[in-house]
């Protein structure tokens, strides 16, 4: 076993220092220098080794201190109730949600596809070295956060060290539960696609874990432990099960050939999938226009689940919160002149809120996926003109559809301006409507932009430019810089109003120049 | 009409692919581009159809009386994965091509007519594409590239995942186009190149072979084999 695991551990290595190998390659202009015998060197392999080792420790411990920070400790302020014994409330109840969705054997992953199917290695050994690793990870990567946090709230320490066992009992009982299903009944568990009932049960221990401390009513303390070891007991007879159980090769067969894991291009396949599920098959969307037009038509009410369906909703939600903030302040004059403020001072905010909302990328995904991609391989569809007839007519759709949200948020906020007290400078309301427009179109002309100049997929829908990853991350985190700038909102507002036609104006030239030459399908 | 391929050369790292080709193609004909796995096939079509920058080389069509640079519109390509807007139905897309090439285009015919003639049933005309089998998007995609006219048509192992009465109706179709036309088609299958094509052009080393046409039946295969098998 120790052997399996060892071979299985170095596969997985292998792939993964080949993979950063060929990040490194894909890094624009270190492509050149580097020769595809790079696969070869040890230096770098060793560096990938390093490296990989690194993540797994990031991954072993990284996952557990946000989670125990962010879903349990940072909760503990709002209740009331004793912190030690709020604190195992909410985390025995997790946990059974956290063993349902995170059961480590029922996860469809591309390593357990390679080991047992591809290199053919024996599958029960294979999928127990693998578990008891997965599970020994948690063990460890538990033990300090819970030994911190648990600490840190007054828990016992014994009961601090007994959490990760009981974590990790409570997912070896599920997991032979499942087993047991599966050989009693047949029934294929796929952790990432659970069924409605278990969608059910995670709701109501989501309700349990956070509702009754509210209410006041928690786990007694001395009930806690007490779950914690009889779930630790029932785990010893789960494990004796689970290296009883010997259908793990037709079991993973079944696991593994589902949606999840496709024989050659596995998550690209999935993600195609789902874009080709958002084409509408309702027949009536036809359209009057013609040429370009036509298709580019078509291809907007055909997607409207992407596009219009899900800018209606944003408008709505962005109308009702602005409606909501409206009646707090008629309703309570304090906080009239504190809105006031942040009016003032944050638009700077909403360039990433903007940001969010706004569906260029995801809409540039499924042009591709569900149109370029085939498209460009007609002759008649990359000719220059036919490039940029194309670009235009999306560009009108796209700005077109996000204006909708972005007009109503634009009115909103300069509503709200006004109800909370008004401004000495009217000009402030025009500003704010404007400028929200501005960045709204600043976005769509933005994803539009960088997609046709650096069309960065590939025939297989694979991304393959990182300079279109790299201005994607940079754009996000501008925006999320943003967060927490504070500026008067009428010379931010100003900016951005100039920034926005200024970025406009020049990538449409560029557009007309670039993109008849970068408008292809990579290869 | 002949296209005429200078010194085309393309590498990939430190691996010369295409080592400076030069050969010429004549209208009329259909050739059957052979070639071992990593030969270089598909890079050579993707060359010609301007996917990827050769690092030298030169295309040209010639004509009796002229020469001209060749442009992406003399070039339909077809790939062995058909390539189809899924969310167009069939008669939108062709309605669609025949609006973008109004003018362009000589004998437009009703969209009908040229479902007829690609046998594509009638109940198929109105369904969305992401809904056709493999063979008919197949149809599609040749469909378009047909009525394009371009002058040169590159089949990138077309016909292997058709069934075989349609693979037949299709090997007819090019016989009939033939004329006036370039018909550039790869494959691995030897039997359907020797009963498809009218010349065997082997790309090998880097470099084209045309094969002598005086050969017949199975010396033709044995010296093609011979020709393959060969270390480079």
């Amino acid at each position: 076993m120790i052997h399996t695991f060892i071979t299985s551990f170095r596969l997985r290595n292998t792939y993964k220092v080949n993979t950063f190998i060929y990040a490194l390659k894909s890094v624009p202009g270190l492509r050149k220098l580097l020769p595809d015998k790079l696969y070869q060197n040890r230096g770098l392999k060793i560096i990938g080794n390093i490296i990989s080792i690194l993540l797994e420790i990031v991954n072993i411990f990284l996952g557990k201190f946000l989670y125990i920070f962010l879903m349990i400790f940072s909760m503990m302020s709002i209740y009331k109730t004793n912190p030690s014994a709020t604190f195992l409330h909410i985390l025995i109840f997790l946990t059974i949600i956290g063993a349902l969705m995170n059961t480590y054997m029922f996860n469809p992953t591309k390593d357990k596809y390679y080991a047992m199917f591809i290199m053919r290695m024996d599958a029960k050994k294979y999928a127990l070295s693998d578990y008891f690793y997965a599970i020994l990870k948690v063990i460890i990567g538990f033990l300090p956060f819970t030994l911190l946090f648990g600490l840190l709230t007054g828990v016992n320490i014994w009961h601090c060290l007994l959490i990760p066992l009981f974590v990790a009992s409570a997912k070896i009982s599920i997991a032979a539960y499942n087993l047991y299903l599966y050989n009693e009944k047949g029934i294929v568990i796929n952790e990432n696609n659970p069924v409605k009932h278990v969608w059910l049960l995670i709701l109501i221990f989501l309700a349990l874990a956070y509702g009754l401390p509210a209410l006041n009513v928690i786990v007694p303390p001395i009930v806690s432990p007490i779950i914690m070891i009889l779930t630790i007991l029932i785990s010893i007879v789960a494990i004796k099960y689970i290296f009883k159980f010997n259908k793990y090769r037709e079991m993973y067969k079944k696991v593994l050939t589902g949606v999840t894991v496709n024989v050659t291009t596995s998550a690209n396949q999935i993600a195609k999938d789902t874009v080709l599920k958002q084409i509408s098959i309702d027949k009536k969307l036809t359209s009057n226009k013609k040429g370009f037009a036509y298709f580019n038509d078509l291809f907007i009410k055909r997607h409207s689940k992407l596009l219009l369906k899900s800018a209606k909703k944003v408008a709505m939600i962005s109308a009702i919160v602005i409606g909501i903030v409206i009646l707090i302040i008629t309703m309570n004059q304090e906080l009239k002149q504190e809105i006031n403020n942040i009016i003032m001072t944050y638009l700077p905010y909403f360039v990433f809120i903007m940001y969010l909302i706004n569906r260029g990328e995801s809409i540039t995904r499924a042009m591709f996926m569900n149109s370029d991609h085939s498209m460009l391989t007609y002759a008649f569809y990359r000719k220059p003109t036919s490039i940029l007839n194309l670009f235009k007519e999306r560009l009108k759709s796209i700005i077109l559809i996000n204006l909708l949200p972005a007009s109503i948020i634009g009115i909103g906020l300069s509503l709200i301006l006004y109800a909370s007290g008004g401004t000495d400078n009217n000009l402030n309301y025009l500003i704010i409507f404007i400028s929200i427009i501005a960045m709204s179109i600043f976005f769509s002309v933005h994803h539009l932009v960088i997609y046709y100049l650096l069309q960065p997929y590939n025939i297989n829908s694979e991304t393959k430019n990182t300079t279109y990853t790299i201005v994607n991350i940079l754009t996000y985190v501008v925006c999320y810089y943003m967060i927490d700038l504070r500026l008067p909102t009428f010379y931010f507002g100003l900016a951005t109003i100039v920034f926005a036609c200024f970025y406009s104006v020049i990538s449409l030239l560029l557009i007309y120049r670039l993109a008849p030459k970068t408008f292809k399908i990579r290869v | 009409m002949k296209l005429e391929i200078l010194n085309l050369k393309k590498t990939f790292g430190n691996k010369e692919v295409l080592k400076g080709i030069n050969f010429t193609f004549e209208s009329g004909k259909i050739y059957g581009l052979l070639g071992r796995n990593g030969a270089g096939k598909t890079t050579f079509f993707n060359c010609l159809n301007d996917d990827i920058k050769a690092e030298e080389g030169e295309f040209n069509i010639t004509y009796e009386d002229h020469t001209r640079p060749l442009s992406i519109e003399d070039i339909g390509y077809v790939l062995s994965t058909p390539t189809v807007p899924e969310f167009l139905t069939g008669r939108e897309f062709l309605k669609f091509f025949l609006e973008i090439n109004e003018g362009k285009l000589k004998e437009v015919k009703e969209i009908d007519e040229y479902f007829d003639f690609m046998k594509i049933d009638k109940e198929d005309r109105d369904k969305l594409l992401k809904d056709y089998s493999h063979g008919m998007k197949n149809k599609m995609q040749m469909l378009i590239n047909i009525i394009a006219n371009p002058n040169i048509l590159l089949l990138d192992e077309p016909l292997t995942s058709l069934d075989v009465v349609v693979a037949e109706e299709m090997k007819d179709m090019l016989r009939s186009i033939k004329e006036n036309h370039i018909i550039i088609f790869s494959t691995h299958i030897m039997d359907l190149a020797l009963s498809l094509c009218d010349e065997i052009v082997i790309l090998k080393g880097g470099n084209l072979t045309l094969i002598d046409d005086l050969l017949k039946g199975k010396e033709l295969q044995q010296k093609i084999l011979e020709i393959l098998k060969e270390e480079e």
